[in-house]
């Protein structure tokens, strides 16, 4: 693929001209931060901004979709009987611009859940109209970012156009031929010089001092550390504080769980089936017939949301479930948070010489 | 599904915002009237019929003589659904609970008319009649009552949320009012009302109930972090739901008001506050 250098000032253009032609979202000023939104004029999109409550998540799984409708009634020998239309919302050709590299990392784990295996084909139809264009990071968004440690801070081939701001211009790299296209047919943008790509290897370079690490332990560590401390005590200590809001589940780019519901209209004839986000932090998530709960501590909860983003989705997909993003740690109220519980539990596992020696 | 079943609405104390927003839902939800007859409805109609399989009943019991009507009304009704906070929970009604209710009378009556009106402590109606279903909320919200009412129609047994506010907060991208310093009791409160609340700017008052596995503990200890004092904590915990935190006896997550309404510490013996009111003039 390609390198092209676009002057920043042709960026209004770029997504105006996207505009005639696609639903383009991205991220936004909000009375108190920022979050991905409609892009109803160029000035309304802010691409150097910290973080959004919630991931962009949400237009490839939006929260609450409806899968298909369904009209009941008698057929003519009089028995009863039920015709379904398959729907397919929000699929339409859509853009969603400023991703940042920790978001990117998210969608990579949500293609692979939604097309292996059993091909979701919802997600893969809205999937399939849509282009992401990424946006490099070059300051952490906070304290809470640990993308760094994580490993996302560099953009996965999941993009089709990744933006990088060096001065006065963007040096966008083209992931996808259909990236390139889009590129070119929207804006007039030239291809980089060798000098433009000396001065984007400069920029890259110099933002790596500006993350920090937060993890005691390398990311390859981490699924181990969780296996060998499936029974530790720690988990009673953070169901305690747990309030079972499900907030970081809601707002982490790597979860997908959802619920299946039916809702009947208001002539009782017909209805729709839908799907909307579910959390595994809520009481009922394991709640079986009978009464039967799976996981009704909130201890065991936490566990499995940590070993979740720890240890089972590296085993299933191959990749770590967590993109160090820090979105569950800025919504959480009672201060449970990944590094703190991946720090405490590798703590734990360290030998203490001093008191060992010192008895 | 029933044909075309009749239902009732009933008031008891409350200030029967629940039934304007029944009103509310019938005037959005037409179809609701090809579903069901409405057979009596004081704040809507004059017509009373007694023939009704579903009772909808708005507000608490507060007085002995209400007792009776609550009894016919379970006699007659197939299904008796609680509207609201008052009926749901004793709601707001429930706070003059915490004091002796000779007392409270006469601060709201005066010397003079504190025997004028009848009245004891506040309860839901749970604790006098059989309850089959609840729609909490103070006011009920529209789209969960109409819900209700279809899965009541289906045979299907009506759901309510059983987990806290936070959820639809954060699914409406909500900033949280916690974290910006602002009181709420979203993390323990029952979600169902598309977070009404904080998606204005105020907090969560827990007029839904609390949900089944809340967090007192933290909640206390967010609250104090924004320099609620323990009084105030109390306070915000019981505006709604004094009746389901004085039933908990000893248990109760309050600092300050023990299970029998009294306060723990006797030196601490509590005034009422000054009555905005004037008492009634002497006859």
């Amino acid at each position: 693929m390609s390198l092209y250098i676009l002057p920043k000032e042709r960026l209004p253009g770029f997504v105006d001209n996207l505009r005639a032609g696609f639903r383009v979202v991205g991220p936004v000023r909000t009375e108190t931060g920022y979050a991905f939104a409609d892009i109803r004029s160029a000035d309304e999109l802010v691409l150097e901004y910290p973080t959004t409550i919630l991931p962009p998540k949400k237009y490839l799984l939006p929260q609450r979709e409806t899968l298909f409708t369904f009209r009941t009634g008698k057929a003519e020998d009089g028995a009863q009987q039920i015709e379904v239309e398959p729907v397919f919302q929000d699929v339409q050709p859509t853009v969603i611009f400023g991703v940042h590299t920790c978001d990117m990392h998210g969608i990579v784990l949500y293609d692979k859940v939604f097309s292996q295996g059993y091909k979701d084909e919802h997600y893969c139809a809205r999937r399939e109209q849509t282009y992401i264009i990424g946006i490099e990071c070059l300051r952490p968004c906070d304290d809470a970012s640990f993308c760094k440690d994580m490993g996302t801070l560099t953009a996965p081939p999941v993009y089709d156009l990744h933006m990088t701001a060096v001065d006065d211009n963007y040096l966008i790299d083209t992931g996808t031929e259909k990236g390139e296209r889009l590129l070119l047919a929207n804006v007039e943008a030239h291809l980089a010089t060798t000098d433009d790509i000396r001065r984007l290897s400069q920029t890259l370079s110099a933002k790596w001092p500006h993350f920090r690490h937060r993890l005691k332990m390398t990311k390859d560590q981490i699924p181990s550390l969780m296996a060998i401390n499936y029974g530790s005590h720690i988990w009673d200590t953070l169901g305690e504080r747990c309030l079972a809001c499900g907030s970081c589940t809601n707002v982490c780019p790597t979860c997908f769980c959802f619920d299946v519901q039916d809702e009947m209209a208001l002539n009782m004839e017909e209805g729709e089936r839908a799907r909307m986000w579910d959390s595994c932090q809520l009481r009922e998530f394991a709640l079986v017939a009978g009464g039967h709960n799976f996981r009704a501590s909130k201890a065991s909860r936490v566990r499995h949301r940590m070993m979740r983003k720890g240890k089972y989705i590296q085993q299933v997909h191959g990749i770590t479930g967590c993109t160090g993003c820090g979105r569950c740690q800025r919504a959480c109220l009672v201060d449970i948070t990944i590094p703190g519980t991946l720090n405490a539990l590798y703590d734990e596992m360290q030998i203490d010489l001093s008191s060992a020696t010192g008895a | 599904m029933l044909a075309k079943p009749k239902i009732a609405f009933f008031d008891f104390t409350s200030c029967e915002g629940c039934q304007l927003t029944v009103i509310d839902a019938l005037q959005t939800h037409l179809g609701l009237l090809d579903l069901v007859e409405i057979v009596q409805f004081r704040e809507a109609m004059s017509e009373k019929g007694d023939d009704y399989q579903i009772a909808f009943i708005e507000g608490s019991c507060t007085r002995e003589s209400d007792e009776q009507r609550l009894r016919a009304i379970r006699q007659q009704a197939m299904i008796v659904v609680a509207l609201g906070a008052c009926a749901h929970l004793g709601g707001v009604n429930a706070m003059k609970n915490r004091w002796p209710i000779e007392d409270v009378q006469t601060y709201v009556y005066g010397q003079a008319g504190r025997n004028l009106y009848e009245s004891y402590p506040a309860r839901p109606i749970s604790e006098v009649i059989e309850v089959d279903y609840a729609i909490p909320g103070c006011p009920i919200d529209r789209e969960e009552f109409v819900r209700i009412v279809q899965r009541l129609l289906q045979g299907r047994k009506p759901k309510l949320p059983d987990y806290p506010l936070c959820v639809e907060c954060k699914l409406a991208e909500n900033a949280c009012l916690n974290k910006l310093g602002k009181p709420c009791l979203g993390p323990i409160t029952r979600a169902g009302c598309h977070a009404i609340c904080p998606s204005h700017g105020d907090g969560c008052e827990g007029c839904r109930g609390f949900i089944s596995e809340a967090n007192f503990t933290y909640m206390r200890e967010i609250l104090r972090g924004h320099g609620l004092s323990d009084v105030e904590i109390d306070a915000q915990f019981t505006m709604f739901n004094y009746y389901q935190l004085a039933a908990m006896g000893a248990d109760a997550p309050l600092s300050q008001i023990n299970g029998n309404g009294h306060r723990r510490h006797a030196a601490d013996a509590e005034v009422l506050p000054a009555s905005t009111f004037a008492a009634p003039k002497e006859a």
